[in-house]
């Protein structure tokens, strides 16, 4: 119950610390932090409009969206508490939630029968599929390591003792922040930014969409960079610490993910379109190492 | 701690499938000299002063100081461009480095040798068959150089592997010949630069009968 | 002594090349030769003795320091008048005698390394000084041919390294350091048969760069078709030799374990490819020089399966190599002549040299009879016992397929011999005064030839049969 909490929480001012920390490095005057809950209110004011070649699926897409994240949400852990949802092999079953609502907005934006939004869902979906063996590796080789199987476990055993459990951890972390950009279409592959069409992938595909949809998938998205950094939290926190000390050092965390997420964003250019899928699959091949590392460490491959 | 500097080689042999610009080749060679060295260093039971002395230069001041000065001094003397295109596209070629990772550890975790030491085999096998494939998959030749030293450091890897310790001499000479090797051939790609104007390797065919 | 020979040869050539005058450029390397006569008298009077812990004078390596020092002093001859011809500045000629005399050092250096770390050593130096020598005219072509040569040889060298260092897991296994011919023969026997395999396959498929034979075997051609005609004398002979050493001291190791029948069936199919390869090659080739060097790349060939075939074919492999290096030799001189005549290197300009210059004609005519094993050359003697090696270990099919591929080789070289000698006189062609001492060089380099193939002579036989005895 406290992760979901904290999350709901964390969510709301993750993307107004991105924007601050990037008006700040661009030397401009700072947005308030609840810019973005401003922007959503508003557009919850507004109503929606739907073009008349859409059928229902343009209707239901972002609804199924939001859910399926805050249903993902439910499955994170936090330090020493389980989540609201546990069973063996979760992380399978979250994983493949969050790849439902994506596939929705897919094929929603191909509803719309756009040239653009086609061409967005197709890098989205490339993209997304490319960036899946990452994450499932990764998890893989942390479910390895720690001999467990639901998020709850893989956290609450994962201890960092050797050298080589070090490099394992700062793989793990460094492809998990680029998981989570990648996932969330932020910088280095997708500039949410850029108002050019051609350039566009995730935006172009919520061309269409207004009002109470748009307010949703925008949710969806905060949602999705708290779940990504309560992740990345539970990989630094140890359970023997204090409940407070614990919710402190989780919100220092979500802050600083934040503020790297606003510093990449200012500092790096964004990649050329060919060069996406190179890019991605490189954070697989890093996850791939790593598990590679977890091998030796589980003794499951014997060196001397 | 020796399995560090593994995963740390591992990771600049996917660099090198990944990055397109001559300059980074010449400075992830010069990385893998550095990681030798820990490779080394952290294998060694007790430190003789000659024994470490060599190494240091073998690893350090040869392979990651004096080889990488060489060849950026070839590259700015050729003035070659700064990204070449390899024939197959990277994104394959990381995939296939992934694949040579995965089946080298998978060979050395069949290997039931006492004597070996089948850590360093894990990466020594997978760097010589990635500098093959590095060679056949660049066009220029300056590229074909750096895929020669990837393979002499997968050697070198080999010969830690196998533990048999050479007399210095003996490895002094041999060190002796890989480095006039390695200036000679630059020398040659001097000219070839000068002769040729290009470094493209297609442009080699004067040969043919 | 032979560590003094190697200080006395690197300070011979470092001064040449810092000198850079006339005197050193005429004195020095005759002083080298000197020095080489000697050496190859000592170490004929010392046979198999060890020396400096990394050297021993066995017989394989006498008998092939005779062939070099001959070839040597020949080459100089050649060389001298090469560089006259084509009036080379005094910086130029320096730097040809230098690295000539640091190769033939490096060669000396393997035939009589006991150790396969210095064996290693030492082929790694030729190649590096042959490409400075196949680079001396600086044409493209030459540059082409010098990078090719030097890149895929440090390769195919550095694959070679990745099979001695896997023999070498034989060597720790005793607790033992040193990867000396002696020990490693011994302890191999205990080792893992499928590493031996691997080992073998990797030594051989590097070495084949200095064998010119089959896997390896384009760059080396290729640096045959390019390089000056004396250092082609060098090159086709004695640095062929030095693969053979290679080749050789692996297979004397590989002879008492249990892989032995399947070294032989690699050894098979790299001599039927080597053939077959120049045959087909053959067919295309429009450089003399190209034609010569598929030539070499036959008889490496054959050499392969005499290896391969064991019993009577071990004396005749060693045989075929010795005279084969004369043989080669001999024609590449006579090649240089005719560059120099007709002033072209490909085949289609040449023609009725008999006629422009007989003695040279007769020469070649020899030369032509002697590499084509026709029989009163020597080189018959030596096929005709490989291949009676081959049938009477019912090698059938192979000694038949190779027979038929000897016959298309055979055909091709004679067209090409023949339009030489006897085609039609050209115009514009001139004749400079013709020196015949270049000439009684080959016609006895070519007597050499039948001399020892019909009549050996005890000293030689010696040496042969002691060199193969390791295998038996």
């Amino acid at each position: 119950m406290i992760s979901l909490l904290l999350i709901l929480l964390s969510s709301l001012f993750f993307v107004g610390i991105i924007i601050q920390t990037k008006a700040k490095i661009a030397a401009r005057k700072m947005p308030s932090i609840f810019q973005p809950l401003s922007d959503v209110i508003r557009l919850f004011k507004k109503g929606a409009i739907y073009s008349s070649t859409t059928s229902i699926i343009f209707r239901a897409a972002p609804i199924v969206y939001f859910s399926s994240v805050l249903i993902a949400a439910l499955f994170i852990p936090f330090g020493g508490n389980v989540g609201l949802l546990s069973f063996y092999g979760d992380f399978v079953f979250f994983a493949y939630l969050l790849a439902i609502g994506k596939f929705l907005m897919i094929i929603a934006a191909m509803d719309t029968g756009s040239g653009f939004e086609g061409m967005g869902a197709n890098r989205e979906a490339l993209y997304s599929m490319l960036v899946e063996p990452a994450f499932f590796i990764l998890a893989g080789s942390i479910a390895l390591f720690t001999n467990n199987v639901s998020f709850q476990e893989l956290f609450s055993n994962l201890h960092i003792v050797s050298s080589l459990s070090y490099s394992i951890s700062v793989a793990s972390i460094y492809v998990l922040i680029y998981i989570a950009l990648v996932e969330n279409s932020r910088m280095p592959v997708d500039d949410p930014k850029t108002h050019l069409e051609l350039t566009m992938v995730h935006e172009v595909m919520v061309l269409d969409n207004s009002g109470f949809d748009l307010a949703l998938i925008h949710i969806a998205t905060w949602l999705k960079f708290a779940i990504y950094g309560s992740i990345l939290a539970n990989f630094l926190i140890k359970n023997t610490w204090s409940i407070y000390e614990q919710i402190g050092v989780y919100f220092v965390i979500q802050i600083a993910f934040a503020i790297i997420v606003g510093i990449l964003e200012s500092f790096k250019a964004r990649n050329k379109m060919s060069k996406n899928p190179q890019w991605i699959i490189m954070l697989s091949a890093i996850a791939v190492v790593s598990f590679l590392t977890a091998l030796i460490v589980a003794h499951k491959i014997i060196l001397n | 701690m020796n399995f560090l500097f593994i995963i740390i080689y591992a990771i600049t042999l996917i660099y090198f499938a990944y990055s397109e610009r001559v300059k980074k080749f010449v400075w992830l060679l010069s990385v893998q000299g550095f990681v030798l060295f820990g490779m080394v260093f952290s294998s060694l039971k007790e430190i003789e002063i000659f024994d470490f002395i060599f190494i240091l230069t073998e690893t350090i001041l040869v392979k990651s100081i004096i080889v990488p000065w060489f060849l950026n001094r070839v590259r700015k003397h050729n003035g070659l461009k700064r990204i070449h295109e390899p024939s197959i596209p990277v994104f394959y070629s990381v995939i296939i480095v992934i694949l040579t990772l995965i089946l080298s550890f998978v060979l050395s975790n069949n290997i039931l040798n006492s004597q070996m030491h089948t850590q360093f085999f894990t990466v020594a096998f997978a760097s010589v068959i990635f500098g093959f494939y590095f060679i056949i998959n660049h066009k220029n030749i300056f590229s074909h150089l750096v895929g020669y030293l990837i393979i002499e450091n997968g050697i070198f890897m080999i010969s830690l592997a196998v533990g048999n310790t050479m007399p210095l001499l003996v490895n002094l000479a041999v060190l002796l010949d890989i480095v006039l090797g390695i200036l000679v051939l630059g020398v040659f790609l001097n000219r070839v630069g000068n002769t040729f104007q290009s470094d493209e390797i297609n442009q080699l065919t004067e040969l043919k009968d | 002594m032979f560590i003094f020979f190697i200080i006395i040869s690197i300070v011979i050539s470092f001064s040449i090349f810092i000198l850079k005058n006339k005197i050193a450029t005429n004195i020095l390397p005759i002083v080298f030769l000197i020095l080489l006569i000697m050496l190859s008298g000592y170490a004929y009077m010392n046979i198999n003795k060890t020396e400096n812990y990394f050297f021993t004078y066995d017989s394989l390596g006498v008998l092939f320091t005779f062939v070099l020092t001959i070839l040597s002093i020949a080459t100089y001859y050649f060389s001298r008048s090469y560089l006259k011809n084509e009036d080379y500045s005094s910086r130029k000629v320096s730097v040809y005698y230098s690295a000539l005399i640091m190769l033939i050092t490096a060669i000396m250096t393997t035939y009589f390394s006991n150790n396969f770390a210095v064996l290693w050593v030492s082929i790694e130096a030729t190649s590096l000084f042959v490409s400075m020598l196949i680079f001396f005219e600086r044409t493209k072509v030459a540059l082409e041919a010098a990078w090719k040569y030097l890149f895929v040889s440090s390769i195919g060298i550095a694959v070679a390294f990745i099979g001695i260092l896997l023999m070498g897991i034989a060597v720790s296994n005793y607790g033992l350091t040193d990867l000396s011919f002696g020990t490693l023969s011994n302890v191999v026997k205990s080792m893992n048969t499928y590493w031996l395999k691997i080992s073998v396959l990797f030594i051989v498929a590097g070495f084949s760069v200095k064998l010119s034979v089959f896997p390896l075997y384009a760059v080396a051609v290729d640096a045959k078709t390019i390089a000056p005609s004396p250092i082609n004398a060098i090159m086709s002979t004695a640095l062929v030799n030095v693969g053979f050493v290679a080749f050789f001291r692996t297979f004397a190791i590989i002879s008492h374990t249990p892989i032995l029948a399947w070294t032989q069936n690699v050894l098979f199919i790299i001599g039927l490819f080597s053939i077959f390869i120049a045959s087909i090659q053959l067919t295309r080739v429009k450089r003399l020089k190209r034609a010569f060097a598929f030539s070499t790349m036959e008889h490496m060939g054959i050499i392969s399966l005499g290896l391969a075939v064991g019993g009577i074919g071990y004396y005749a492999v060693i045989l075929h190599i010795v005279l084969h290096s004369f043989v080669k030799a001999g024609l590449f001189y006579q090649i240089n002549k005719i560059h120099s005549i007709f002033k072209s290197k490909w085949i289609n300009d040449f023609s009725a040299y008999f006629k422009i210059n007989p003695l040279a004609g007769l020469s070649l005519i020899l030369g032509f009879i002697s590499v084509l094993a026709i029989p009163p050359s020597g080189l018959f003697v030596s096929e005709f016992l490989i291949f009676k090696a081959l049938f009477l270990s019912h090698q059938y099919i192979i000694a038949v397929v190779a027979l038929i591929l000897l016959t298309v080789i055979m055909v091709i070289l004679s067209k090409i011999f023949l339009t030489i000698l006897f085609g039609n006189v050209q115009e514009n062609i001139k004749v400079d005064k013709i020196n015949p001492l270049g000439n009684i060089i080959q016609l006895s380099f070519f007597g050499l030839v039948i001399y020892l193939g019909i009549n050996p002579p005890p000293f030689f036989m010696d040496l042969i049969n002691s060199s193969i005895s390791i295998l038996n």
